[in-house]
């Protein structure tokens, strides 16, 4: 919300200079965004009056207009629609620079027609966002004045306000703060309010009183619409809005200046001068003022009239506390107004705005909270600037549905500030706080207040409210330093996986972060599960499913980075299917060791297997793989990764069909369910006798994997073998081309003594008859 | 005799000196024939002529020693210099792996908190509106709500908005006392541009005890600062509003732009003392607690001079790559 200084000054004449005020204003958390100047309009910009308008010939919409500053005519050509004879608007003279529209003013020659300045719209001199038409004045303004004395510049403070503080979104509820906190008082225009019992000859029907507890309706006689002075045409501009006549004008002005949105209706247009308000019925629609259509729901709080006068049907006139309908609203030709300030349910008026999408200063301060018992000071104000600016007469009674709405109370024991902040504040100055901001607080008992709350404060609720009420005040700055002594001990799990990703970092492989946001294309394209979270709203089709896998992440980083010579990614994040999980995925591709001017070493399956059990082995884990086929990966290549035993995933090479989608060579990839399955350290002590190597090739058939075959050995070699290694992998003659040749190396070791060679000799004969039990053979030397 | 020794210093192959050993001390040696042929000489000349043939033969043998060696030492040289390799041309290129620069911030936060005897806690990314909003205090068809501009899935969950989440689920799983903080992913469904990320980063830390004051709050916080930006660091509360917390706050530290080398204030996050209907919530009685909650994205940005937030969930190695050597 935007601050004028000037606007600001009126509530406090004793307001200090800028940089006080909005360093008042942080520490009491009405957040300031940001100061800006907004300077005066440009010198020799001054009032005139059109005395004629004409159009041109040879144009379809420019016009020779003669105006008058009271002493001299001047011609000059405009094309702006809102030209009539009459009117008051303001007039750049020859040689003026205007900020809005960026040029100078010359003396041109335009179809014939010479053209001695510039009628300016609001935008070309910079003084609010219109160009539609060229700015109205009333007859406030003298001719010949300088628009920069009526106009002058100002400074401009723009708050932050945070949801809870309602309150502040106006003149008065800022002014209302930092009189607190500067231990002033603030000043309140003079506003005579009408008296409620006195008949006006208006009918306000509420039918749900909860969803509006107070409606309050004033009416003003015999006034004419016509434009707003010069000074609220510039209070409006500068909280950023677009004056449009004295009627509407004050309703605006009303709202920025005491916080409580007001609607005017056109009284005629009010059958039997009556207004109900009801939910609305299905298929109702109302036209907004902003000329939306909007189809109501049965939900939505609206403000109606008979449809004709003597009728029980009513009409749609509003949508409550959000918009009025265009019918009924203010006209050039409205005589009578009926100005209605109304208190609505919070969340009713949020649901209503939300469900059509509408958005208004109105609808902002209701759903945050609008002071219930400030409506009769409204429309009182309303009324009397109204009659003031449009010559009307303010009529005596108003109408008052619902009445003041009874205040909360809050027990409040004042030892709780030093108990929460830490800084002690003595009990008459928390008093002296808690009453300047319009709270009453009567003592019960030492440390026991009831504190009465002001009926703006919908934020204050509870003590601990009050304690920041108190905190605020006082300032932040008083909180000190201190650590708590507290008895805990930390847990050191690793949960942000620290060491597995220094280990990969250290292997060589670079971390990258991805989106959680895919879309079903990228997941389809890469073999992923099908998502199962969908966005509602999301930021494009390609960001409208959360992730199901972690890989196909790495593959479009490896697509990104397709000119470095090779890549090994790896990625920690979270996936979502059934259930969300935490992973692991890996990417290599090209050689990990480059030879440069030497070969490289060739990344096949066994380096990327070797990589996951140095990982294994740095973790001091067991790892196995098994063949298994996943979609994503290359049917021949691809293995289940079991971790202590633990089937934790996928290790493979990508399948060539997704490698060709995104442009990949030969690529590897593997993704692991986090946490690693731990492993214990179990220490067994050092064998001191030596061990006995052995060596067998067996021929067997090609599919017969080396993981059989070394359990086959493994079994038959009895408890002294020690382990089992592959050295040799042969296919080719004199091998059959369906057989192949395994090499092992076997190692036997006794724990207390050396073995002898018959026994040996007894472990190879078992190995050996086994392996040709099975039907595979052994290959000669 | 010189003739010998002449022949042997110029031995010029190991070979050529063996067979010249042969030659002078073999079998059928010049040297050995003539010991051999000293038994035809008296008893007087044999000792005479004796001694002078065993010093001849000494003289030959030192000389074919001391060849050797020489020739040896040469062909050591010559096999060396034969063995040189041309240092200048590049090693072979390991792939060189490193921690993205959000994580190594991350690391740096946890270990700021690990030393000052903080849990640390990890949790979902997809949420419930229980855990996002209800139990942090965040009434239904409150504009509090629009504050987070929220990604919602169409079963109805959310992705958090913030870490604070987890203050619910560690409350829920520990009794206080306790200090933890929780590092994290969080999403906002804001317009994304150089300065706005749908997906960024969050560390939030929440401390609960029988009395914890607002000063133990500021404590922490300066604490953290002084640590991650120097001793000269200060920090600033200012009256905030967030559902959750009350009194409720943002902080500010005061601290030397490590680019620019101004001192100024960054603003960083926000905080306050847990409210009372979170503890509610998760059945606390009789306890006080703070929070804190800051985004880390700007820790690694502001430094570093990273002109586009983008950049961090883009996976551009070139980028990537820079931040290797803080590993």
């Amino acid at each position: 919300m935007n601050v004028p200084y000037s606007w600001l000054k009126e509530f406090l004449p004793e307001l200090p200079d800028v940089n006080r005020v909005t360093e008042l204003l942080a520490g009491l958390g009405l957040g300031v965004e940001s100061v800006s100047e907004v300077a005066a309009p440009p010198k020799d910009v001054v009032i005139v009056e059109v005395k004629s308008s004409e159009a041109i010939e040879k144009s379809d919409h420019l016009l020779n207009v003669c105006v008058s500053d009271g002493k001299a005519d001047y011609q000059v050509v405009c094309g702006a629609p809102n030209v009539t004879v009459g009117m008051r608007t303001a007039l750049a003279k020859v040689g003026v620079y205007l900020p809005g529209a960026g040029f100078t003013v010359a003396k041109r020659e335009i179809q014939g027609v010479v053209s001695n300045g510039v009628l300016c719209s609001p935008k070309e001199l910079a003084l609010y966002d219109y160009g539609g038409g060229i700015i109205e004045f009333g007859d406030d303004v003298a001719l010949g004045t300088e628009l920069s004395s009526l106009w002058p510049s100002d400074t401009i403070i723009e708050l932050e306000i945070t949801p809870n503080r309602g309150d502040a979104l106006s003149m008065l509820g800022v002014a209302r703060d930092l009189a607190a906190k500067l231990g002033t008082t603030y000043r309140l225009p003079d506003i005579k309010r009408g008296d409620a019992t006195t008949d006006d000859g208006l009918t306000v029907r509420v039918e749900d009183s909860e969803g509006c507890p107070r409606f309050t309706l004033q009416r003003i006689d015999n006034i004419t619409v016509k434009p707003s002075p010069v000074w609220l045409q510039r209070r409006l501009a500068s909280v950023g809005l677009r004056p449009r006549n004295n009627v509407v004008d004050v309703t605006n002005y009303v709202t920025y200046e005491l916080g409580h949105p007001s609607h005017a209706f056109d009284l005629d247009r009010l059958n039997d001068a009556t207004i109900v308000v009801r939910n609305a019925k299905a298929g109702e629609t109302v036209v907004t003022l902003t000329e939306q259509k909007v189809d109501l729901d049965e939900q939505d709080l609206v403000i109606t009239t008979p449809v004709e006068k003597g009728s029980k049907d009513t009409k749609v006139i509003g949508v409550a506390g959000v918009i009025g309908g265009l019918d009924d609203s203010i006209s050039s030709t409205t005589k009578h107004v009926a100005l209605e300030a109304a208190h609505w349910n919070m969340a009713t008026i949020r649901k209503t705005a939300k469900r059509h999408g509408l958005s208004t200063d109105a609808h902002y301060r209701f759903e945050r909270g609008v002071d219930p018992n400030l409506s009769p000071l409204a429309v009182a104000r309303g009324a009397q600037l109204i009659a003031e600016l449009g010559g009307g007469k303010v009529h005596a009674g108003y109408t008052d549905v619902g009445g003041d709405q009874p205040l909360k109370e809050v027990m409040f024991r004042p030892s709780r500030v030093e108990f929460l902040m830490g800084f002690d504040v003595d009990k008459k100055t928390q008093q002296n706080y808690l009453e300047a901001l319009g709270c009453t607080v009567k003592t019960l008992a030492d440390d026991e207040w009831r504190v009465t709350i002001p009926s703006w404060r919908f934020d204050l609720a509870i003590e601990e409210d009050l304690v920041e009420e108190v905190g605020r005040l006082h300032g932040y700055e008083h909180v000190g330093e201190t650590i708590p002594n507290m008895q805990f001990v930390p847990d050191l799990n690793d949960v942000t996986h620290r060491q597995l990703r220094y280990l990969l970092a250290n292997m060589g492989f670079q971390e990258i972060l991805s989106y959680v946001f895919t879309s079903d294309a990228e997941l389809a394209k890469s073999n992923a599960p099908v998502a199962s979270a969908r966005l509602v709203s999301p930021q494009g089709v390609e960001r409208s499913v959360l992730r199901t896998a972690l890989y196909p992440s790495l593959i479009q980083a490896a697509a990104l980075n397709h000119t470095m010579p090779s890549l090994a990614l790896f990625e920690i994040g979270r996936v979502f299917n059934d259930a969300e999980t935490e992973r692991l995925a890996l990417l290599v591709r090209g050689p990990l060791i480059r030879g440069g001017w030497r070969p490289d070493q060739k990344t096949d399956f066994y380096v990327v297997k070797g990589l996951l059990e140095k990982l294994a082995h740095s973790l001091g884990a067991e790892v196995r793989f098994e063949p298994r086929e996943v979609s994503y990966l290359h049917p021949g290549v691809s293995a289940s990764v079991i971790w202590n035993g633990k089937d934790i995933g996928m290790v493979g090479q990508l399948h060539p069909e997704i490698g060709a989608r995104y442009e990949l060579e030969t690529t590897f990839v593997a993704e692991l369910l986090l946490p690693l399955p731990k492993s214990q350290v179990k220490f067994t002590d050092i064998v001191r006798q030596p061990h006995a190597e052995r060596d067998i090739a067996v021929i067997v058939p090609k599919d017969v994997t080396y993981a059989s075959l070394e359990a086959l050995v493994g079994k038959a070699a009895g408890e002294r073998l020690e382990s089992v290694r592959p050295f040799d992998v042969y296919q080719g003659p004199p091998i059959p081309e369906d057989k192949k040749s395994l090499a092992l190396r076997l190692w036997f070791r006794h724990p207390e003594r050396a073995l002898r060679e018959d026994e040996l000799e007894g472990f190879m004969g078992n190995i050996i008859s086994a392996v040709t039990q099975t039907g595979y053979s052994i290959r000669d030397k | 005799m010189q003739e010998a020794i002449t022949e042997i210093q110029s031995a010029s192959t190991l070979q050529t000196l063996n067979d010249l050993r042969v030659k002078y001390l073999g079998k059928k040696g010049v040297i050995t024939q003539q010991l051999k042929d000293l038994g035809t000489l008296s008893p007087d000349e044999r000792r005479k002529v004796g001694q002078e043939i065993n010093a001849q033969k000494q003289r030959v043998e030192e000389a074919i020693d001391a060849r050797k060696v020489w020739l040896e030492s040469e062909a050591l040289k010559a096999k060396l210099l034969s063995e040189r390799v041309d240092v200048t041309l590049p090693g072979l290129q390991y792939s060189t792996g490193g921690l993205h620069i959000l994580t190594q911030v991350i690391n740096r936060l946890v270990d700021v908190f690990r030393s000052m005897g903080y849990d640390v806690a990890t949790g979902p990314e997809l949420e419930t509106d229980y855990y996002n909003f209800k139990a942090l205090n965040f009434p239904d068809d409150h504009p509090a709500r629009d504050t987070q501009d929220t990604f919602w899935t169409t079963d109805g969950r959310v992705l958090r908005t913030h870490t604070s989440p987890m203050q619910v689920h560690y409350m829920e799983t520990h009794k206080p006392p306790f200090k933890v903080i929780v590092p994290g992913k969080t999403f906002r469904n804001e317009a994304v541009d150089a300065t706005h990320e749908a997906q960024f980063h969050q560390l939030e830390a929440l401390v609960v005890g029988e009395r914890i004051t607002m000063a133990d709050l500021k404590g922490a916080i300066t604490t953290m600062a002084k640590t991650l930006f120097g001793p000269n660091t200060k920090t600033k509360l200012q009256p905030t509003y967030f559902p959750f917390v009350e009194p409720g706050a943002e902080f500010a530290i005061w601290w030397k732009h490590p680019r620019t080398g101004r001192e100024e204030w960054l603003e960083l996050g926000g905080c306050g003392m847990v409210h009372p209907n979170v503890f509610k919530a998760v059945g606390y009685e009789n306890v006080t607690g703070f929070a804190f909650g800051f985004g880390i994205e700007r820790l690694a940005l502001i430094p570093y001079g990273i002109p586009d937030v983008r950049y961090f969930h883009q996976g551009d190695l070139r980028v990537l790559e820079q931040f290797r050597g803080l590993l």
